[in-house]
């Protein structure tokens, strides 16, 4: 038994008998992986990779080591008000993750299955709630979810706030793209920062908070000048990055550090050697755990993954106006590429995966996401349309015993070979 | 002839349709399977979803209104507009709250449809129509039961109402729409109807999709209420969080069941339906008063793979047990056990006073004189041979069930598992046969195990990818069957936590032959599990119990 295995099993252990002594255990687990990473952090990655990978760290230990000071929030919700009210924003998706790769997510899974959820929920939230009903999460100041993209939201976040016995903020957002839709979800917003201000006894200062969406705006945009940049660069990565990238990207937009993460981007890609290898955009989360995947994509220079959805979700012509916070952040959410029609988040993909000269698409229909396997045939036929090669792979993000490696690895290096011809026979 | 313009969700302004000559129907059969429906969109959407595209394929359905209930029905709707197959589609963009400002999004989104359904129709708003189509539901106040969750198709709604002994209320998803408890203001113009209708329509009773839900709780605090069958929908995640809350707190018997919303998947429910409805009317279950004659009373249970018989005497002991394997029906099956039975007790068929069927295969038997589930059979009959006991779990060829009795052997709740074969025995089956290994040799393998293995996934064909995977990197036989034997007991071993299992545990069915799984699952459950050497004959015991109740002296 490995150290990672040995330490996930104590986890899920403590967590039946004793959860305050499995909580510790995390934290100090994951304190010591943060202390390990400067040395073990995969020297081949950039330097702004290496420090994104701390910045995701600090991320999930946060709320372990300032409970008080946490909350707990959807993947979209904007977080920029929260950061300003001092709060530590984390998001389901993410902690399972790391609950995943410290291998203690299997009992949250039953966990959750064993009160009656469903087992076809996505794995992210079951992982998630489990953990919370086994008292492996600290309890969070407050919650602040929005509909916005996944439906599991409306009843993952509702249930929580019970289980917690925690204040629950919800951002109704619309479906269709116009301005009066923007100013719903931007009344909402400044109801928000009225309760988070109650919440927390801290004062929302209105200036910091535009300077907050301008440092936003910012980051978004060296993100996509980064991405256009890296369409002639070879760019070592293995598979959390991108997904780091996808969790940072919203739970830290606004910060300085974010803000920084993305300049060092723009430094580091100036110095990358000409592209090569077979260029893969990422549709959905990418199953970090799978070695059939890592064998094909992590590290490799004849195949590896230039972006990710989750990084930057939004068309590239959004534009707002960091003078007006509110509807700065509520327009994000109203013209966010995965609201609305499927068509949205295609046209999207199509933009962002040619901007990065991808070969080919991988839209990874993770178990239980009902938008991604729903519109999964229509993407296939307008990517491909588009001259984008796209493989449909199903598979789950976060739960192993979802995943049929044999499987991954067949369809995956089919693709990798149809694309590259013989260099990957 | 008028089309029928469908609809899916009880937001749907369907009186409004109607105020433009719309003729609305609720979408709602089952079909036999979704050929069509996986060609466009992927396997694992919510049966329901698929529904709808299988309707709509097939040409069934040419006018569609949807709500954008969730995430299956936005593709829904996505793929169907890619598809051109329909002559009039639209989605409602209803909000999930229902304050002052969501009242006047949806004002828009109303003057939206009606402007797009007006001029598909051809028609101008009617106001006499529009107000005539308010009519009042209907009010429960007799004693009843309700079925609560995800929609449910209306053929297996038609299964639930036949089974059970009450009344049933179909008060899932889209069936208690309440708007038409109110008649519209009079004398407004057109706006002001439209913004007193959008408050009726947000401020029904919720569904779950809305943000604030409270409200719900009414659907399970009534007086008259005396049960509750839960209904979810595969890969519908919405309803499982109520159900998961109203296991905890509601008092009144609670049913969960599934269906993929084919017809196929609700045929599989008789059996727990059959159940719940024997334990929530337990004197259903008493005698017809036949008359004592030579005191001897038989049951059979016809399963999938054996079938069984017992014979009482009036002392009730068991005179003899016999197992059989069913063969090609279950009719000529039982038979030929009962008459190997009566051989091996010394009996002609007249002597027996009473006779009840159970299993699968029980509806199939003309010869008994009540046919009951083997859930209750199964209960009494352990019961029987070890009054302690409190949970009985069962894994048999086909299925697993966990079962929970009470002191007197009644069945308080229990569980099945799905149509998949995880945590039957067929799975352990399978992957003996991928070790090249007979089923009695794996029962005595991985009693002693070097590697702690797990077995990470629980579908049998990814299972068995992994065991082939195992054996080419050369474990021991002993350490992969001891992790196929976890994963069965982790499996079972949430089935017993679903019901609430507490000791005495009897294990019961084929899979209790096998000690290496028995070991693992006393270790998971952490108590001794009881093991009768009548293990196999529980069902037909019980039965015949039940068959001793019907005479009377």
């Amino acid at each position: 038994m490995n150290i990672v295995d040995t330490f996930g099993h104590y986890v899920e252990r403590y967590s039946d008998i004793r959860p305050e002594r499995a909580r510790w255990l995390l934290q100090k687990g994951w304190e010591v992986q943060k202390l390990r990473q400067k040395a073990t952090t995969d020297r081949r990655l950039i330097p702004a990779d290496r420090y994104l990978a701390a910045l995701m760290m600090n991320t999930m230990i946060a709320p372990l080591k300032h409970p008080e000071r946490s909350a707990i929030v959807s993947i979209f919700t904007p977080c920029e008000m929260l950061q300003e009210a001092g709060l530590h924003p984390y998001n389901v998706e993410g902690f399972s993750c790391y609950l995943a790769a410290s291998h203690a997510e299997r009992s949250c899974i039953q966990q959750a299955e064993n009160s009656g959820l469903s087992e076809t929920l996505c794995s992210y939230h079951k992982t998630f709630l489990g953990a919370a009903e086994k008292g492996l999460l600290p309890k969070p100041q407050c919650i602040v979810y929005t509909n916005l993209v996944c439906d599991a939201n409306l009843v993952t976040f509702r249930r929580l706030a019970e289980l917690f016995d925690v204040p629950c903020f919800a951002i109704d957002v619309p479906m269709q793209q116009n301005e009066d839709n923007v100013a719903y979800v931007a009344g909402q917003l400044r109801k928000l920062a009225e309760e988070l201000e109650q919440q927390t006894g801290r004062k929302i200062n209105l200036d910091s908070l535009k300077q907050r969406l301008a440092r936003t705006r910012q980051t978004m945009r060296n993100y996509e000048a980064f991405q256009r940049k890296r369409a002639d660069k070879y760019i070592p990565t293995d598979l959390v990055t991108p997904l780091y990238a996808g969790m940072t990207g919203n739970l830290l937009l606004g910060t300085k550090e974010e803000h920084r993460y993305t300049q060092m981007l723009l430094h580091d890609v100036e110095k990358a050697p000409k592209a090569k290898g077979k260029r893969i955009y990422w549709m959905h989360t990418i199953p970090y755990w799978s070695e059939a995947l890592a064998k094909q994509l992590r590290f490799q220079e004849d195949a590896q993954i230039v972006g990710c959805e989750l990084a930057h979700p939004y068309p590239p012509e959004l534009d707002f106006d960091p003078e007006q916070p509110f509807e700065a952040m509520a327009k994000r959410m109203v013209y966010h590429s995965l609201n609305g029609g499927i068509d949205r988040r295609i046209d999207a993909g199509i933009r962002h995966a040619k901007a990065v000269r991808a070969d080919g698409v991988v839209w990874f229909a993770h178990w239980g996401c009902k938008h991604t396997l729903g519109g999964a045939q229509l993407a296939k036929k307008r990517f491909e349309e588009a001259g984008l090669p796209l493989l449909i792979l199903d598979g789950d993000g976060c739960d192993r015993s979802h995943g049929g490696e044999g499987q991954t690895a067949t369809r995956l290096g089919a693709f990798l070979e149809m694309l590259g011809g013989e260099e990957h026979g | 002839m008028a089309k029928t313009t469908y609809y899916v969700c009880k937001y749907t302004p369907i009186e409004l349709l109607q105020a433009f000559g719309g003729q609305c129907e609720n979408l709602n059969t089952m079909p036999e399977g979704f050929e069509l429906a996986d060609q466009i969109s992927h396997p694992n959407l919510c049966g329901f979803g698929k529904v709808l595209l299988e309707a709509v394929m097939r040409g069934q359905v040419k006018e569609l209104v949807l709500v954008n209930c969730c995430d299956t029905i936005r593709s829904v709707y996505d793929v169907l507009k890619a598809s051109g197959k329909l002559d009039f589609l639209y989605m409602i963009d209803m909000l999930h709250c229902g304050d002052a400002c969501s009242r006047e999004r949806t004002v828009v989104q109303l003057k939206g449809l009606a402007r797009a359904y007006g001029s598909y129709k051809g028609k101008a708003f009617d106001e006499a129509k529009f107000r005539a189509a308010f009519v009042p539901p209907k009010q429960m106040h007799e004693p009843y039961l309700t079925v609560l969750g995800a929609r449910m198709g209306t053929e297996l709604f038609d299964m639930v109402q036949k089974t059970m002994p009450y009344p049933v209320q179909n008060n899932t998803c889209v069936n208690n729409r309440s708007v038409g408890t109110m008649q519209p203001p009079e004398h407004v113009d057109f706006d002001t109807l439209m913004e007193w209708y959008a408050g009726e329509l947000l401020h029904q009773l919720p569904c779950m999709r809305m943000m604030d839900n409270t409200g719900r709780k009414q659907l399970y605090h009534d007086p008259n209420l005396e049960g509750i069958i839960y209904h979810t929908v595969k890969f519908c995640d919405f309803y499982s969080f109520e159900y998961a809350e109203i296991k905890q707190h509601a008092s009144l018997p609670l049913l969960k069941i599934e269906s993929d919303y084919t017809v196929q998947s609700s045929g599989q429910l008789l059996t727990r339906l059959e159940a719940f409805a024997e334990s929530i009317v337990p004197a259903q279950l008493e005698g017809k008063g036949k008359k004592m004659g030579k005191g001897y009373f038989a049951g059979i249970d016809s399963g999938s793979t054996s079938t069984d018989v017992v014979i009482l005497n009036k002392e009730k002991e068991i005179i003899t047990g016999i197992i059989l394997p069913t063969g090609a029906g279950a009719a000529i099956g039982a038979e030929r056990a009962l008459e190997e039975a009566l051989k091996d007790a010394n009996l002609q068929r007249e002597d027996i006073d009473a006779l009840v069927t159970t299993g699968y295969g029980r509806t199939a038997i003309q010869d008994g004189d009540k046919s009951i589930t083997e859930i209750t059979c199964h209960a009494r009959g352990a019961h029987y041979l070890n009054p302690e006991v409190r949970t009985v779990v069962d894994i048999g060829g086909q299925d697993s069930k966990v079962i929970r009795l009470d002191e007197t052997g009644a069945v308080v709740n229990f569980v099945m598992n799905d149509k998949c074969a995880a945590g039957t025995g067929r799975f352990l089956e399978m992957m003996a046969r991928t070790m090249e290994m007979s089923l009695d040799k794996m029962s005595v393998t991985g009693l002693q195990y070097d590697e702690d293995i797990t077995i990470s996934s629980m579908c049998t064909v990814f299972a068995e990818s992994e065991v082939v995977s195992l054996i080419a990197q050369n474990k021991k036989t002993d350490d992969i069957v001891h992790g196929l034997n976890k994963a069965v007991a982790a499996k079972t071993a949430s089935l017993v936590k679903r019901v609430g299992g507490e000791d005495k545990y009897m294990m019961t069915g084929g899979v209790s032959k096998n000690q290496g799984l028995v070991r693992t699952l006393e270790e998971k459950l952490g108590a001794e599990l009881v093991i009768s050497d009548k293990a196999q004959l529980c069902g037909a015991l019980g039965a015949a119990l039940f068959a001793a109740d019907m005479v009377t002296e």
